[in-house]
C-alpha cells in the first residue's frame, strides 16, 4: 500500500477528525522513530552525527544514550506524567521518547522560560497540580488513578484540560488554559528536541558545520530525508527501479 | 565617489569599525579579552553602561572611539560561539533572559526566548537578522494619524546612522521600494522553497514582497565568514554570519579600551545627595554573589524594555522614593509589542523550512495608515521558519493534539509559514512594574501587563485576513494559525517634556542630566519594522552627538557633567 503525501488527505483539518490512522505509515527500515512509522522510512538523522559540531553532537546524542535519571517528580507524579505526556503526544506504544525524563530534569535544575503568568504558581508547582488535578479527575470518574485509568478516560481527560472544562481542589489553584500552557510547552520540547522525533518528520538536524547548499523546492542534500514515495517501486520500475 | 561606491557594492568596509577585521579566521570568539583594559571600581570611569545589547555595545563602541573611559556591566556571560553554543533549538535555552518575570494584563506577553537576551550580544544573539528601517512616519504617528507618540526627532535624524549601521552590520537585500527608499550594502540573499511559495502567492494576490533585508554577510566582509543557511539564526549563530553586537561593535570597543564586565548583575544606581546626579551603579558578582560599586561620571541605562524599568523603578531615593526618572510616574509605561500572528500554509512539494535562514522575504505594502481598513497604522510581512520545537508550538496553537498534532508535525516539510507585525498602540497601562517577589540576588522581579486595545485587535485581525488570503491564492490545501507576540519597545519613552516622558531628545533623563538611557526603551512608537537596527542608530546617534559635544546649550547642569567627563579625561592624559 502506498500513500500519497504530495496530497493533504491525512490531515486532521482537511478530514474533519484526528487524522489518517498513524499505522497505515510506513514503518522505520532505518534508525529509529517514536513507534517506528513515519514519513521518511530511509532517514537517520544520527547517522550525519559525525558531521555535527563535538559539542552539538553530544548534546544530541546523550538525549539517546543518557537518559537522565528522574529526581525532581516522586513516582506517583511520574507515572500520572508519563502517562499525561503519552496521551498529549499520542505515544500509544515503544519506542517512546521518554519525555518526562527530560522535563524533569529541566525542573530539577531550575531551567525554566523566564515568565510566569500572574495568575499561576512557579512553574515548578504547576507541573505538581497538574499531576494531582489529573489524578483526582480519574479517581472522580471511578478509576484507581490517571495511570491505570482507561485509554479513553485518559484521553477525554486531557481533552477537558486543553478545552479548560475540568473542575477539582487541584485545578482550583490554575487557570487551566496557562496551565496547559505551561506543561504542553516543555512536553513539546523535550518531544521535538530528540532525534528521534527528527527521524519522523525529516528535519535535517544541528547541519553545523557543513549546512545546506539546495535551497529550493522540492530540492535536497543526498543526506536529508526522502519521503516515502507515492507510486510502489514494484509496478513502476520505470521511475524508481526494479527495488 | 558615487559611482566607486557602487563599483565596491558588497566590499565596502565599514568607516570607524574594525570589528569584522579583528575577529579571528578560524575562531568565532572575540580576540583579545584577556588583554582587555580593566579599570578598578574606585576609578571614576568616563562612562559606565548597563546592558550590553544593542545599545550599550554600539554607544560604547563610539565613545570608546573618542576616546571615553569605558566600563560595561552585563548580567550574562560574554559568549565564545564556538564553546558555548549549540547548533540546537532546545539546547540554546541559556541564550535567554530566564531569570523570573511575572506577565499579567487581558493579553500576557510571553517573554524569555522570545523576546530577552542574555549575555554579551543580548537578544541580537538571538534575532531572527531582519532589519529593517523605520518609516518617516514612525516618528510622527500622532500629528499624521492621531495616535501613538511624536518622537521628539526625525527620520532624518537618524537616517545617516542607519546607514552608517547597515555597513556595519552589513545588510543583504533587494532595493527598498517603501518607506525612504534606499539600498542595502549586500545583495540579497538566496531563499528557500517555502520562501518561494510564499513569493509566489503573494504575488499572485498583488503584494509586493522583497529578499531582506537581514543583517547576514553575503560576500566578502573582513574576518566574518558567509552564510552556510543552516537555519538556525534564533539559536545565536554559530558561523558569526549573522550580525550581533558580540561580532559588530565588542571587538572593536575592546580594542578601544572598553571593559565589558559579564557576569554582573546591576542592582541600584547611586545619587549624589546634594546635587542628585549619578555617580555609580552597585551591582553583584553573579558567580560570587559579592556586592560591588563602580564610580561613574556618567551612566548610561541600556537593559532594554523590561530590565531598564526595573533598575530605574529599584533605585529609590528620598529625592526620588518613587525610583530613579520616575519623578512623573512615566518610567515603566508605554511598552509595546507587535503582533505576530502567523499562519502556515501546505503545499504538495517538499520545502523544507528548516534550511536558509529563517528571515527571508518582506512586505511593507500596508505598513502606512490606510482609512479604509478601519484602523490606525498597520503592519508588515514576513518569512518565518520554525524549527520543529516552533513549529510543534504553532500546531498546538491551532488547537491540536495528540494523534492530530503528530500529523501536522511529520508533514512538517510541506508547510511555509507568513508572520505579520502588526504596530500596536503605545498605552500607559501597558507597564512594568516591580512584582512582591525577589530573585536570586534580593530584587524584585519585574511584572510587565499587557492588553491590548481596539485598534490592536482591528490590526491584528486584518494582517490575518490578508495572511490567509495570500495562502488561499497561492493554492495552500490546509492553514494552520497561531497569535502571538514579537519584540519590546518602550518603557523609559523620549519626548519633549518631562510630563509624559522619561528622557530628552538627546537620551538624558529629565532631572539627573548625567544618567541617559539609550535601548529599545526609549522608542515612542514601534512602526512595523523589526527594532533591533533602530536601536542601533540611536546609539550611534547619541554617541556622536556626545562625542562631538553636539549636546550642549543652556541644559544647564548636564552639560557642566559632559564638560566635567571631558576635562577630567583631558586633565589625566595631559599629565
Amino acid at each position: 500500500m502506498t500513500i500519497d503525501f504530495t496530497r493533504p488527505d491525512r490531515l486532521p483539518k482537511v478530514r474533519g477528525d484526528n487524522g489518517a490512522d498513524a499505522a497505515e505509515l510506513p514503518r522505520q527500515r532505518r534508525g529509529i522513530t517514536p513507534q517506528m512509522h513515519g514519513r521518511y522510512p530511509d532517514y537517520d538523522c544520527l547517522a550525519n552525527a559525525e558531521h555535527w559540531d563535538q559539542l552539538t553532537r553530544k548534546l544530541v546524542v546523550d538525549r539517546v544514550e543518557r537518559v537522565p535519571e528522574l529526581r525532581f517528580f516522586s513516582n506517583v507524579e511520574a507515572a500520572t506524567l508519563s502517562a499525561f505526556c503519552d496521551v498529549a503526544l499520542a505515544q500509544d506504544a515503544e519506542p517512546r521518547v521518554p519525555v518526562l525524563a527530560f522535563v524533569d530534569q529541566k525542573l530539577f535544575a531550575g531551567r525554566l522560560d523566564g515568565y510566569q503568568y500572574a495568575d499561576m504558581p512557579d512553574d515548578r508547582d504547576t507541573w505538581r497540580h497538574v499531576a494531582r488535578g489529573l489524578d483526582q479527575t480519574a479517581r472522580a470518574s471511578g478509576a484507581p488513578s490517571y495511570a491505570d485509568a482507561a485509554r479513553t478516560l485518559q484521553a477525554s481527560i486531557v481533552d477537558d484540560f486543553a478545552e479548560g472544562s475540568l473542575d477539582g481542589a487541584a485545578w482550583s489553584e490554575l487557570d487551566l488554559k496557562h496551565a496547559w500552557s505551561v506543561v504542553m510547552r516543555s512536553v513539546l520540547a523535550a518531544f521535538y528536541s530528540h532525534p528521534w522525533a527528527w527521524n519522523e518528520i525529516g528535519f535535517g538536524g544541528p547541519a553545523y558545520p557543513r549546512g545546506y547548499a539546495r535551497l529550493g523546492i522540492g530540492l535536497s542534500e543526498t543526506w536529508e530525508g526522502h519521503e516515502a514515495v507515492a507510486t510502489d517501486p514494484a509496478s513502476d520500475p520505470e521511475t524508481h527501479g526494479p527495488g | 565617489m558615487k559611482l566607486s561606491r557602487q563599483f565596491l557594492k558588497g566590499s565596502t568596509a565599514p568607516l570607524e569599525n574594525d570589528s569584522a577585521l579583528l575577529l579571528d579566521v578560524h575562531r568565532r570568539g572575540v580576540p583579545g579579552r584577556e588583554r582587555m583594559r580593566r579599570f578598578r571600581d574606585e576609578d571614576e570611569v568616563d562612562l559606565l553602561i548597563v546592558g550590553c545589547g544593542a545599545g550599550g555595545a554600539v554607544l560604547a563602541q563610539r565613545l570608546a572611539r573618542a576616546g571615553w573611559r569605558i566600563v560595561v556591566l552585563e548580567r550574562g556571560p560574554f559568549w565564545d560561539p564556538d564553546t558555548d553554543w549549540v547548533s540546537d533549538e532546545e539546547g540554546s535555552h541559556d541564550l535567554y533572559w530566564t531569570d523570573k518575570r511575572i506577565i499579567g494584563g487581558s493579553d500576557p506577553v510571553e517573554l524569555g526566548k522570545n523576546n530577552s537576551g542574555h549575555g554579551v550580544g543580548g537578544s541580537m544573539v538571538h534575532y531572527a537578522g531582519y532589519t529593517p528601517r523605520f518609516h518617516p512616519s514612525d516618528f510622527e504617528t500622532h500629528t499624521r494619524d492621531g495616535v501613538g507618540s511624536d518622537w521628539p526627532l526625525s527620520y532624518w535624524d537618524l537616517k545617516p546612522h542607519y546607514e552608517r549601521v547597515e555597513r556595519e552590520l552589513p545588510v543583504a537585500g533587494q532595493h527598498w521600494p517603501w518607506g525612504d527608499p534606499h539600498s542595502y550594502p549586500h545583495g540579497p540573499h538566496p531563499i528557500c522553497g517555502a520562501a518561494e511559495r510564499a513569493w509566489t502567492g503573494a504575488r499572485a494576490h498583488g503584494i509586493e514582497m522583497r529578499v531582506g533585508p537581514v543583517a547576514i554577510t553575503n560576500g566578502v566582509f573582513g574576518n566574518r565568514p558567509h552564510c552556510i543557511y543552516r537555519g538556525f539564526c534564533l539559536q545565536g549563530c554559530k558561523v558569526n554570519a549573522k550580525a550581533s553586537p558580540l561580532v559588530t561593535h565588542v571587538p572593536d570597543a575592546i580594542a578601544h579600551g572598553v571593559e565589558i564586565r559579564s557576569g554582573s548583575m546591576a542592582q541600584q544606581i547611586e545619587l549624589d545627595a546634594a546635587n542628585g546626579q549619578a555617580t555609580g551603579v552597585s551591582y553583584v558578582e553573579v558567580e560570587t554573589g559579592r556586592g560591588r560599586f563602580q564610580r561613574a561620571a556618567v551612566v548610561a541605562v541600556c537593559g532594554y524594555s523590561i530590565e531598564s524599568p526595573r533598575l530605574l523603578l529599584h533605585s529609590t531615593s528620598k529625592r526620588f522614593p518613587r525610583g530613579l526618572a520616575n519623578a512623573n510616574d512615566q518610567v515603566g509605561r508605554y511598552v509595546m509589542v507587535q503582533g505576530a500572528t502567523q499562519v502556515a500554509g501546505r503545499f504538495p512539494e517538499l520545502l523544507r523550512m528548516y534550511k536558509a535562514p529563517p528571515p527571508e522575504l518582506s512586505s511593507e505594502d500596508f505598513y502606512e495608515t490606510d482609512a479604509s481598513r478601519g484602523f490606525a497604522r498597520g503592519f508588515s510581512i514576513q518569512t518565518v521558519s520554525p524549527l520543529p520545537i516552533g513549529w510543534a508550538e504553532h500546531v498546538l496553537a491551532d488547537g491540536h493534539r495528540g494523534a492530530a498534532l503528530r500529523e501536522y508535525m511529520r508533514d512538517y516539510n510541506h508547510w511555509a509559514v507568513l508572520g505579520s507585525l502588526c504596530e500596536l498602540l503605545p498605552l500607559p497601562d501597558n507597564r512594568v512594574t516591580l512584582a512582591a517577589e525577589n530573585d536570586q540576588f534580593g530584587m524584585p522581579v519585574a511584572r510587565f501587563d499587557y492588553t491590548q486595545c481596539d485598534n490592536d485587535r482591528a490590526n491584528i485581525a486584518f494582517a490575518k485576513k490578508t495572511m490567509h488570503a495570500i495562502w488561499d491564492t497561492a493554492g495552500a490545501q490546509d492553514v494552520l494559525t497561531i497569535d502571538r507576540y514579537a519584540h519590546l519597545v518602550g518603557g523609559c519613552r523620549m519626548g519633549q517634556d518631562a510630563e509624559s516622558s522619561v528622557i530628552d531628545a538627546d537620551h538624558r533623563v529629565w532631572g539627573t542630566p548625567n544618567l541617559l538611557i539609550c535601548d529599545g526603551s526609549v522608542m515612542p512608537t514601534q512602526g512595523s519594522a523589526n527594532p533591533a537596527l533602530t536601536i542601533m542608530a540611536l546609539a550611534s546617534r547619541l554617541g556622536e552627538r556626545l562625542s562631538t559635544k553636539r549636546i550642549q546649550a543652556g541644559k544647564g547642569d548636564h552639560e557642566r557633567s559632559i564638560a566635567r567627563v571631558r576635562a577630567g579625561r583631558l586633565s589625566e592624559e595631559d599629565r
